[in-house]
């Protein structure tokens, strides 16, 4: 893995801030974006800007084709047995929400969560409650409390693979397993994990995983929902309309097929095409490479960090936390961390409580500054990260 | 308090530009949750702080290091003299308004409204012929016990009463003189012009000024039109003189031989001496009903002195 051929592939370093060259690493909000994703997008613009499905004219037909085959590698990106499964979205959150609104939960079922879920992964379920549906929370990655905690009303288990938070990820496949032991269904917010490590969602056996297309190279704005066909064919729709159906009269209504039927209105296709491009950027340069990366990056600011006295958030084990530091240094405010960076020396980091309020309100915290890495990043980036750090460490001392 | 800064440093450039105009909104929203002892919810402060610290840190670390550490004071000091600042400000502009000048009445200092100083210049008074001791100030400057009964005038029995003092050659009294001919024009105004010739070489201007005043005490304000409005090279030219006394419709020879005469010389020697009683340092000076202008000011400061 050559990370100078790969920044030579993303247009953002040509660029200079005050006579300097940006130190992205705010890639799990949003990554950067590769020129070959850059070019695909521009060719639906630019070579055949029309509808898939609906029209039959030239156009139509190649936006047809390039959106069957985003789906097909996207199929393959996440080794799922069938494309069908593969279901276009904004994000991960409106994969959520088109579960939490398309299963069936009724009065008294009980839907299972971590304390550390996103927001998109909390609050679709607190409406739900408004309906009669329980909600229950489990520590996360507490094993004992999650089989505690599944009992037979919980009909679903949505919780998150890899944390925003602090990286730490869940022992997912057997958080997978107990709940299919409990004849539950399990959800797995993959939003960090899916562009991160290697994914198998047939020996994973979830049952839906959710994603999104910016966290992974992507346009922003796209997502996919994956689910098991024969759990999606059971879904009632809760987005329909335009391209959900076949055909219609004024009293019903005969629904179009699995996976669009979920796809409604007109479809974000230059998004789509490029998330496409994307994953094979990804697939090219190989997951594998991409998790021991970033696991080097993470060992060696980590390591750092600690040597200066600076709490990190999660795991102290690095190699459980991804790509993903979250930390706080005594004295200096998140926000003031994140801002100084910026202004010093372009390292644009997150501070706040990265839409986990939540976990933080839990525990008596008002945020932290969260480093986020991916492949484009160096570790001479992250020597000036470092360096810049001990120099607002000092401030306090 | 960085937050109150910004309030008012934006809400100021907010009157430009829209961006600015949300980060005053933003300050003020903060500052009104801190004075209702709530907690500033924007992160203005932060952002500002860690902005100016950011910023200085690329430059020198140990001055941001000081600068984060003692930013609540620094802050307080800025706010402090900003405020005071903009308080002089005000003052400044309202003495300009008042006097013409951001100092106060007769100052000459620097004033960010008139920065070249204009209102404030004035030709100095000390007549080759004078041999003033000490140099006059502000403060000395009155009418008390001066005699101006010989110098021309118009006298219509109104409530005000002005003395220009001027110069025919002197560049500031030039200025000066279209503002004092409007003020000389109003009817509620007795007028008097005292000739003071500065440069040894214009005095027998004032010779010919009092003859044409015993002539015709009317015809001095044309006289005046005339001399204030042409050349200055040609001043001390005594044809040029005599043809403007031509012009206004007087007899140049018997206005020339008046000129000449030990009691005009007399009279404008005592003159002279009058007006150094008045404590004069330069011109133009300006007497309003006891208050005194020193340099070319605009209409509105001579307008405000008149009952
Ligand atoms: C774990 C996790 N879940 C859900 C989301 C929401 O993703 P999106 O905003 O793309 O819907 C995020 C985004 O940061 C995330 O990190």
């Amino acid at each position: 893995m050559n990370i100078n051929q790969i920044k030579k592939d993303f247009p953002i370093y040509n660029q200079k801030i005050n006579g300097m060259i940006p130190i992205y690493m705010d890639s799990a909000c949003v990554t950067l974006k590769p020129n070959q994703v850059i070019k695909a997008i521009n060719k639906y613009y630019k070579e055949f800007p029309a509808c898939a499905g609906r029209s039959g004219h030239t156009y139509g037909r190649k936006v047809t084709e390039e959106i069957n085959h985003a789906r097909k590698i996207m199929q393959d990106f996440i080794r799922a047995k069938r494309k069908e499964e593969i279901v276009f979205t904004r994000n991960t959150t409106e994969g959520i929400n088109l579960i939490a609104n398309s299963l069936n939960l009724k009065s008294g079922d009980t839907v299972l969560t971590s304390d550390k879920e996103h927001n998109s992964n909390l609050i679709p379920f607190q409406l739900l409650q408004e309906k009669g549906i329980i909600h229950k929370i489990f520590n996360f990655g507490d094993i004992e409390d999650f089989k505690s905690k599944l009992t037979e009303d919980v009909k679903l288990v949505s919780t998150v693979f890899t944390s925003n938070l602090d990286g730490t990820s869940q022992p997912i496949e057997e958080m997978i397993r107990l709940a299919h032991k409990d004849k539950s269904l399990i959800l797995v917010d993959g939003a960090q994990a899916v562009p991160h490590k290697e994914i198998n969602v047939k020996k994973l056996d979830a049952d839906f995983l959710v994603f999104s297309g910016h966290k992974m190279l992507g346009p922003s704005g796209t997502g996919v929902l994956y689910g098991k066909l024969h759990l999606l064919e059971e879904l009632k729709p809760f987005l329909v309309g335009g391209d959900t159906v076949k055909n219609s009269t004024y009293t019903g209504y005969e629904p179009e097929d699995i996976p669009e039927r979920f796809e409604a209105g007109l479809q974000n296709y230059a998004g789509i095409i490029g998330l496409a491009e994307a994953a094979e950027y990804l697939k090219k340069i190989g997951m594998k490479n991409i998790e021991k990366h970033e696991y080097k990056l993470n060992q060696y600011i980590s390591g750092k960090l600690i040597d200066m006295g600076i709490t990190l958030l999660g795991d102290t084990d690095p190699s459980k936390r991804g790509g993903i530091i979250s930390f706080n240094i005594k004295g200096v405010h998140h926000h003031e961390v994140a801002g100084i960076l910026n202004e010093s020396s372009n390292i644009m980091i997150r501070s706040g409580m990265h839409c986990v309020h939540s976990w933080f309100n839990k525990h008596g915290l008002d945020g932290s500054a969260r480093i986020s890495l991916y492949l484009y990043n160096t570790k001479e980036e992250c020597d000036i990260l470092i360096e810049e750090i001990r120099k607002i460490k000092k401030f306090t001392e | 308090m960085i937050c109150i800064l910004a309030m008012i440093v934006f809400g100021i450039l907010g009157i430009f530009s829209a961006t600015h105009r949300k980060i005053a909104l933003e300050a003020f929203d903060c500052v009104f949750r801190r004075v209702t002892l709530r907690k500033c919810e924007t992160g203005l402060d932060k952002r500002l702080k860690s902005q100016i610290t950011g910023k200085l840190m690329r430059k020198n670390p140990t001055v941001a290091r000081f600068t984060f550490r003692h930013f609540e004071g620094i802050s307080w000091f800025f706010t402090v003299i900003f405020i005071v600042s903009i308080i002089y400000t005000g003052i400044g502009g309202y003495n300009y308004y008042l006097y013409g000048n951001c100092n106060g009445p007769n100052e000459d200092g620097f004033c960010i409204f008139d920065p070249l100083g204009s209102n404030s210049k004035v030709s100095t008074a000390q007549t080759e012929a004078s041999c003033s001791v000490e140099p006059q100030t502000k403060e000395s400057l009155s009418l008390e016990n001066v005699n101006l009964e010989s110098f021309p005038k118009i006298d219509q029995g109104a409530e005000n009463d002005v003395v220009f003092i001027g110069c025919y050659a002197c560049p500031y009294t030039r200025d000066s003189y279209p503002t004092i001919k409007k003020l000389a024009e109003r009817q509620d105004v007795n007028f008097i012009f005292a000739h003071l010739p500065v440069k040894e070489d214009t005095r027998f201007i004032s010779n010919i000024l009092n003859c044409i005043n015993e002539v015709d005490s009317k015809k001095f304000v044309e006289f005046n039109d005339e001399l204030f409005s042409t050349d200055v090279s040609v001043l001390r030219n005594e044809d040029y003189l005599l043809k403007v006394v031509e012009k206004i419709g007087l007899d140049k020879e018997a206005i020339r031989q008046c000129s000449d005469t030990e009691r005009i010389q007399n009279l404008t020697r005592l003159q002279i001496s009058e007006i150094q009683k008045t404590g004069i340092y330069g011109t133009p000076t300006v007497f309003i009903n006891g208050d005194v202008v020193v340099g070319p000011k605009p209409y509105r400061v001579y307008k405000r002195l008149l009952k």
